[in-house]
């Protein structure tokens, strides 16, 4: 016998690994929700699997009687469109502050305390602030989340253009480059698979910020709904409303890895 | 063995889904009641940290233990989930969360009703009927949007007439400075707030033009009222008291209301301004007497139909009396076999009649 | 006149003196090697000529006039490592620094203007050897076929004077023959004037025109960096035509009396 530590399943078995906390879970799910429901038949906190596959069928396929949109796909659109151009903005602004104060000492010695300040606020702290400054509208929401994100951005990417090997920045200098080509053809291309990272890294925190601005104030998204339901304890829909947030989370932190790879083949080796 | 499987799934559970999923308590003489801050429920702050609540515990020999929870609709969820074996909640919170999630539920006590604590305010106009149009934050599917939609009934206006906007009631004091929002529902403290600091804002509405229909209770879980009588009477027991005490304009009635505006955050102004908009039955007598008024069943089916409207009476709801209600005097309302919201005056008759 | 004049030049940091009282003199076209103890100053000195650094004191002329104080075209590089770009292929590492000139604002060329430079890049992958891998990601050549792109790179832009930092240092000993080969080849096409720091003296003496050796002249046991290091020795090799042996007698001669000068002072 081997030690332990030198043990190592195979393909087949690292699957099947990987999946028995999931179904051990599930059954304990099971078993719980089944004694809560026989105890109560009205039960919403541990509802049966038939209870969410109604609750699906509703806000996933049919069109809500109200609004005339079908619920799920509605949030989902609105919740993404909000993510997507926070974390766009989040991640321009931290490209372009992110380079200018890795490239340009002047710029670092002005921007750099202020940014590891900036940085160090809890954007959930000064929501109050983003009302009264941005509104209620969707215009806050972005901000929560380019607030939230963009700080982290801008750090990670002066740190990783202060990791390029002064070698290249003097080399292209002594082929003739100006700081702006400098920054345009060495610098900038050589960040734009880092930032893919560092959005990969930001996808949590700016999924923490998207929910929470919805709960404070919003007439759609899947952190609206999942607030809004949790006031009659509907967990039929909180429940699924979570794994299609984790899904979604997944799906985009795969895609930009797929994007990285496809694009910025040189990344991968170096 | 059963419960004990039972505890330990659910515990495992509550790690792993981290809310906290704790079955109706074992102990079969020590309770626990939630609450939270509001005008209405501050008493029960003064009756725990006086001892009025222990000491009419020990009279009945049980243990209560009075749990103070920061968020509202949290604390309802526990109970409804079944942490507490009573808490105080809103009769159409009482109707749409506990009683629509299937937890039979008793109203013990009927402390007060909003009686222009709850308010509409247009900025920039006073005139109801304009908000038309317009985007109206609030706490949606709370007694804000309910008093909003009683407001729109009185202009002939439908609530697809306007946006509503759910917005946080943490933050409806900043939202209402912010110059995109032009109206809004909310409740004292923010009510005041907002009246105080932000211009041009104006009462448009608010719920002593329903006097009786945004109604603060004290709910207990039924089965273990009707096991436990003595957990309904130590309660109405202390809570009479404590009525008694607060309502008084003594030098020991002025000091339990200090320290209730100090529990709330306010000062002894603040809270009794609080105070003047919310009708208390301070004595007994009074809360049977609007609990056995017809009054209360037809609030009651305004609610219902309401809350149907909303989609909150519970997934399969057919219609506005899908869940059964019964008050006293045998008169019910909704499906029978589905009772699942008792407003039982018994208790509080016992204290009125001096039998507790 | 002289091409590189270096009169009585000190670098210090603080209390350390590095470089003390250099003075040296360098026509076109040598090709003088560097060699020296590692911390005697010799990377010093050839940052100083890319214009990394600064003198402290002294002059450093280049036509007879000061150094420009900042990296620029006619000064050429090839470190070590890190040279060469990951982010762009082979032939786009050599095209770059004839991009960069004729593209101001965007540093890049496309159309007609692009596939003449292609033309030139191309050839001068011929002329090092790295035309078979020209659609390769820079980082996926080796450390001698990095070392070759990297010194294809600056012979492109052809630079009056093209530096070398230790550029075999870290290659296998066949592989940096085969770059000697290469570098003395370039050396003749280009017309260029190339300084090579090496820690390996035999390369330092196989390729050069001209050795020097940095080294402290004086030292204080109590106070190592008290004194700064200078050019204790400086080595004519390979003269092949009686008149470069005449100039470099000359330049060399030069060198002394200026040491000296400051010797006496």
């Amino acid at each position: 016998m081997r030690r332990l530590l030198n043990l190592r399943p195979d393909r087949g078995s690292r699957l099947l690994l990987g999946l028995l906390p999931f179904v051990a879970l599930l059954i304990v799910y099971l078993i719980a929700s089944d004694m809560r429901l026989e105890e109560n038949p009205n039960d919403k906190m541990l509802p049966a699997i038939s209870t969410f596959a109604d609750s699906i069928a509703q806000f996933a396929f049919q069109e809500d009687k109200r609004t005339g949109v079908i619920t799920l796909w509605a949030d989902t659109a609105s919740s993404l469109q909000r993510l997507c151009i926070g974390l766009a903005l989040a991640a321009l602004g931290g490209l372009i502050f992110g380079i200018l104060t890795g490239v340009l000492p002047y710029a670092s010695a002005a921007l750099s305390p202020l940014i590891a300040a900036l940085s160090m606020i809890p954007p959930l702290a000064i929501l109050p602030i983003l009302f009264i400054i941005f509104g209620l509208g969707e215009l806050s929401k972005v901000i929560l989340i380019v607030i939230g994100v963009a700080p982290f951005v801008m750090r990670d990417i002066g740190m990783r253009v202060a990791e390029l090997p002064a070698e290249q920045l003097i080399k292209v200098q002594t082929l003739g480059a100006s700081t702006w080509q400098a920054v345009l053809r060495v610098v900038l291309p050589q960040m734009l698979p880092r930032l893919i990272d560092a959005v990969r890294l930001s996808l949590g925190p700016a999924w923490l910020f998207l929910i929470a601005a919805e709960a404070i104030a919003a007439t759609d998204g899947l952190g609206y709904r999942i607030f809004l339901v949790r006031r009659y304890l509907a967990m039929d829909i909180i429940l699924p409303y979570v794994v299609w947030i984790t899904v979604l989370a997944f799906m985009m932190d795969l895609l930009l890895r797929m994007l990285s790879r496809k694009v910025f083949p040189w990344y991968q080796r170096a | 063995m059963r419960s004990f499987i039972r505890h330990i799934t659910t515990l495992g559970l509550a790690a792993v889904l981290s809310t906290a999923i704790v079955p109706a308590a074992f102990a079969k003489d020590s309770f626990k009641v939630a609450w939270s801050i509001y005008v209405g429920w501050m008493p029960w702050d003064y009756a725990a940290k006086e001892g009025i609540v222990k000491k009419w515990a020990d009279k009945y020999g049980i243990d209560i233990e009075v749990v103070q929870i920061n968020d509202y609709i949290e604390s309802i969820n526990q109970y409804t989930a079944g942490a507490y074996d009573g808490c105080v909640m809103t009769n159409m919170d009482a109707l749409t969360i506990p009683a629509a999630g299937g937890v039979d539920s008793t109203a013990l006590i009927v402390g007060d009703f909003s009686n222009g604590n709850d308010g509409v305010v247009m900025k920039g106009s006073s005139d109801l009927a304009a908000i038309k149009g317009q985007k109206v934050n609030l706490v949606e599917l709370s007694v804000s949007h309910y008093l909003l939609a009683r407001a729109l009934d009185s202009v002939n206006l439908q609530e697809r007439d306007l946006t509503v906007v759910n917005t946080s009631d943490a933050d409806m004091v900043a939202a209402a400075s912010s110059a995109d929002v032009t109206s809004l529902v909310t409740w004292k403290p923010q009510l005041a707030e907002i009246m105080g600091t932000v211009k041009g804002a104006n009462l448009v509405f608010d719920s002593s033009k329903i006097p009786g229909e945004i109604i603060d209770l004290m709910v207990v879980n039924s089965a273990t009222l009707e096991k436990h009588p003595e957990l309904g009477k130590a309660l109405v027991g202390a809570w009479y008291e404590t009525m008694s005490i607060m309502s008084k304009d003594d030098e020991k009635g002025k000091a339990a209301r200090t320290l209730m505006a100090e529990a709330s955050g306010t000062d002894l102004a603040g809270y009794e301004d609080q105070m003047k908009t919310t009708k208390f039955f301070f004595t007994p007598a009074d809360a049977v007497g609007f609990t056995t008024s017809s009054a209360l069943v037809d609030t009651m089916k305004m609610v219902a139909g309401f809350s149907f409207d909303h989609g909150i009476l519970g997934e399969g709801a057919k219609s506005a009396d899908a869940i059964g209600m019964s008050f006293p005097g045998s008169v019910s309302f909704g499906d029978s076999a589905n009772m699942k919201l008792r407003f039982n005056e018994t208790y509080m008759k016992m204290a009125a009649d001096g039998a507790l | 006149m002289n091409m590189i004049s270096v009169r009585k030049l000190w670098k210090e940091y603080g209390d350390q003196v590095v470089l003390e009282n250099v003075s040296l003199e360098v026509k076109e076209r040598e090709f003088i090697t560097v060699v020296g103890a590692s911390g005697c100053g010799k990377s010093t000195f050839l940052r100083m000529l890319l214009g990394q650094e600064t003198p402290t004191r002294g002059e450093f002329l280049i036509d007879g006039k000061p150094l420009p104080d900042e990296p620029g075209p006619d000064r050429g590089i090839v470190f070590q490592r890190y040279s060469v770009f990951p982010h762009l292929t082979v032939l786009e590492n050599v095209m770059l620094g004839l991009e960069l000139e004729r593209a101001p604002l965007l540093g890049k060329l496309f159309g007609r203007k692009r596939g003449e430079i292609r033309e030139r890049a191309t050839a001068m992958l011929d002329e090092v050897g790295l035309y078979h891998a020209r659609d390769k990601y820079a980082t996926e050549l080796s450390g001698g076929m990095q070392q070759r792109l990297s010194i294809a790179q600056s012979v492109i832009k052809q630079p009056r004077i093209l530096l070398l930092d230790e550029p075999f240092g870290a290659l296998d000993p066949g592989i940096s023959a085969d770059m000697h080969k290469l570098i003395l080849r370039l050396w003749e096409e280009h017309h260029m004037t190339i300084f090579m720091v090496t820690h390996d003296i035999k390369e330092g003496f196989d390729l050069g025109t001209r050795l020097l050796v940095f080294d402290k002249a004086r030292l204080d046991a109590q106070a190592p960096n008290a004194y700064g290091a200078t050019i204790t020795y400086d080595i004519p090799l390979h003269v092949t035509s009686q008149k470069m042996l005449q100039e470099m007698a000359e330049a060399k001669a030069r060198t002394e009396r200026f040491t000296d000068g400051l010797a006496a002072a």
